[in-house]
């Protein structure tokens, strides 16, 4: 057991006036829990394996942020006991704990402090951090003068370096650009793949996905939902499809004005949601996909490795295919692989919608499968082949010609 | 790329926790002087400054004298010695006081004692004014004065409770001051009373019978008559200067522990 929340409920006090403040003061000198208060976070129980990441996701000001806090023991909770076997490293929001003043090399020195190492110790890591955070010349300026962009590079090259058990991060993968973001994807998953274990806040349920077996779904600052990543984030998503229906105040906008796939999620032969594939099953993706003209549109589905790199892809529109119209500017559409022939492991399927015409690629959404079975093949896919007896001799076929 | 297997063990939480007062310190003296052309040389010269002017206002105009207890002791070197202290602990309040605030975005994100934070705005402060006091102790010894060199490890074994002192009231009101915002501009106004309470500028011997019981139960007005007498007068150690180191020690100790009580609060307020 890596870290173990009980009953962690979390008060903040409410001091908007000062006879507010003063209260607030005696009672905490006194020890005292009658302060004006309201409550970030209740009840939250929790239990994290070594090695089992966690993904936590919810509305903003649900109690995400209380929650990381007091894992990461900057905030103390109100009620209730935390246990934490192992190193913790923690990168709560931007440029965690960076002084603007000061240069980025010199930050890393004061932050390698913060987190425990010593001078020497700090000193052994700060090239490769540098390395890293890949900011180049600006590693001598004060920090207040780096983009926010630079400011989380070089947090999360510094927050990595501690070489934690347990690596906290708050909403930080979305700041960065997408060659950083995909360098700290790589890291994250070879840490993963190291046994190390991740406790990951974010908006994006792509990267919930890739990245957490489980996920923790809060809500009002209560659990709404604890279990697999794929089906809480599906509720998640889900929750937020009928709050924008039943909100009707906020129709095209908020869906946005291009077309764009709501959702995807993968099946086994029988119809049920499934992310984990026998070599040679079937798997049937499907996915809804919004089109603001109310027009069908293309869908584009690949296959890709977990670092991106494409095994196969196909257009809707290569043969008469129209996806079935389910309601105004929704379409629903699926596809269908009689025989997974991908090798096991882990994999990516996704989906773009393209306009009507299917000239410009808007959106992308991904799941992730892993494949399981026993093969002693090599690389990604199993090419249909058989093996035959060897003639031995070279023979020119009689209807070309060898020069 | 941060390698991921090996395990860079952390060291054990004193030796942590005293490389990260070093930083935080030489953060906060390095800060004092960034972007400043002249650097450290402002440290001297603001004392000095406000030395020449009380030396003007008080010789010149108001004519005050130097007791004939301390004899051939110009009037400026009277109030030097008392000044430098005096500084070295209202600043090391003041920045106390406001650490805190200040380091709010540290707080609000990273696990670590905030008391730190305190100890290392006044270790600043005084390593900062320690330089400009021994300093301008030597030049007007150089330049014929009387100090008493001979008496400057005696001056150091009072300057220690006297910091610590400083350290007490600096955690308290640093708390303070994060859940309640008037303090500053209370003790600001404080500050300048106790200045001029203190003996800094004149003798005690030369406040009114009256006051002057109540002058010596102020600590400031206690170190700033020791010190002139070590520096000046060669007096060693009294019985009353442990009672006062006592009275110091006790006082920093209540000031951490209601400090101590009130951190783990700090990030709701800031």
């Amino acid at each position: 057991m890596l870290m173990r929340l009980r009953g962690v409920s979390k008060d903040y006090p409410k001091v908007a006036t000062g006879g507010d403040r003063l209260r607030t003061l005696l009672a905490l000198l006194m020890q005292r829990r009658d302060r004006p208060h309201f409550r970030a976070l209740e009840a939250i129980d929790l239990e994290v394996k070594r090695g089992e990441s966690v993904g936590i996701i919810g509305e903003n000001g649900a109690g995400k942020s209380p929650l990381l806090k007091i894992v990461a023991g900057v905030v103390r909770p109100t009620t209730g006991t935390i246990e934490v076997n192992g190193r913790v490293g923690a990168l709560l929001e931007l440029g965690s704990g960076f002084h603007p003043d000061y240069t980025g090399r010199e930050n890393i020195y004061l932050s390698g402090a913060l987190m425990g190492l010593s001078r020497s110790q700090t000193q052994a890591k700060v090239e490769s951090i540098i390395a890293f955070a890949d900011i180049g010349e600006h590693i001598e300026e004060p920090i207040k003068h780096y983009s926010s962009g630079m400011v989380v590079r070089l947090g999360f090259a510094v927050a990595t370096t501690l070489e934690p058990e347990l690596l906290i991060t708050d909403e930080v993968l979305a700041v960065g650009d997408e060659s950083f973001q995909k360098k700290c994807i790589t890291w994250l998953e070879r840490f993963l793949a190291g046994g190390g274990t991740l406790l990951l806040c974010s908006h994006s349920m792509f990267h919930i996905q890739t990245l957490c077996r489980t996920a923790l779904w809060i809500h009002h600052g209560k659990v709404r939902m604890h279990g697999n990543a794929f089906d809480v984030t599906r509720e998640y998503l889900t929750y937020h499809e009928e709050k924008s229906v039943s909100a009707p105040a906020t129709p095209a906008l908020a869906q946005g004005p291009v077309p764009r796939i709501v959702e995807i999620w993968t099946e086994d032969d029988a119809g049920a949601p499934a992310s984990v594939f026998r070599h040679g099953a079937s798997l049937v993706l499907q996915g809804i996909a919004y089109e603001p003209d109310d027009r069908a549109p293309v869908i584009l589905m690949g296959i890709t490795r977990l670092d991106g790199s494409p095994i196969y892809g196909a257009h809707s529109n290569e043969t008469e295919y129209q996806p079935a119209r389910l309601s105004q500017r929704k379409f629903a559409f699926a596809v269908r692989f009689d025989a997974l022939e991908l090798l096991p492991g882990k994999y990516r399927l996704r989906a773009h919608t393209l306009d009507a015409e299917g000239l410009r690629v808007f959106d992308t959404v991904e799941v992730q499968i892993v494949v399981t079975g026993e093969s002693r093949d090599y690389g990604v896919v199993r090419l249909p082949h058989r093996w035959l007896a060897g003639r031995g001799v070279l023979r020119a076929p009689h209807d070309a010609t060898i020069p | 790329m941060p390698p991921i297997s090996p395990v860079a063990e952390a060291s054990p939480h004193s030796a942590r926790w005293g490389w990260l007062l070093y930083s935080f310190t030489r953060r906060e003296i390095l800060s004092r002087y960034a972007g400043s052309f002249t650097g450290v040389a402002w440290t001297l010269l603001h004392p000095l400054a406000q030395l020449a002017i009380f030396a003007f206002v008080f010789t010149q105009v108001f004519r005050v004298g130097v007791p004939p207890d301390y004899p051939g002791v110009a009037y400026v070197t009277f109030v030097a010695v008392a000044l430098w202290p005096w500084i070295m602990f209202s600043e090391g309040l003041a920045s106390a006081m406001g650490s805190i605030g200040a380091n709010g975005g540290l707080i609000r994100k990273v696990a670590f004692p905030h008391r730190l934070l305190v100890y290392a705005s006044v270790l600043a402060c005084c390593a900062v004014h320690l330089v400009g006091f021994l300093a301008v102790l030597l030049a007007l010894k150089v330049m014929g004065e009387p100090i008493r060199l001979s008496g400057l490890p005696v001056a150091a074994v009072l300057l220690l409770p006297y910091i610590l002192l400083a350290t007490g009231i600096g955690a308290l009101l640093a708390a303070l001051q994060t859940l309640l915002r008037d303090v500053a501009h209370v003790v600001q106004v404080l500050i300048m009373v106790l200045f001029y309470a203190s003996p800094i500028l004149y003798p005690a011997s030369l406040a009114p019978e009256v006051f002057r019981k109540w002058l010596l139960v102020n600590p400031l007005a206690w170190f700033s008559e020791r010190l002139r007498e070590v520096l000046l007068q060669g007096s060693g150690l009294v019985a009353g200067d442990a009672i006062a180191a006592l009275g110091c020690v006790a006082v920093f100790l209540g000031g951490l522990w209601i400090f101590n009580r009130l951190s783990p609060s700090f990030e709701e307020f800031l």
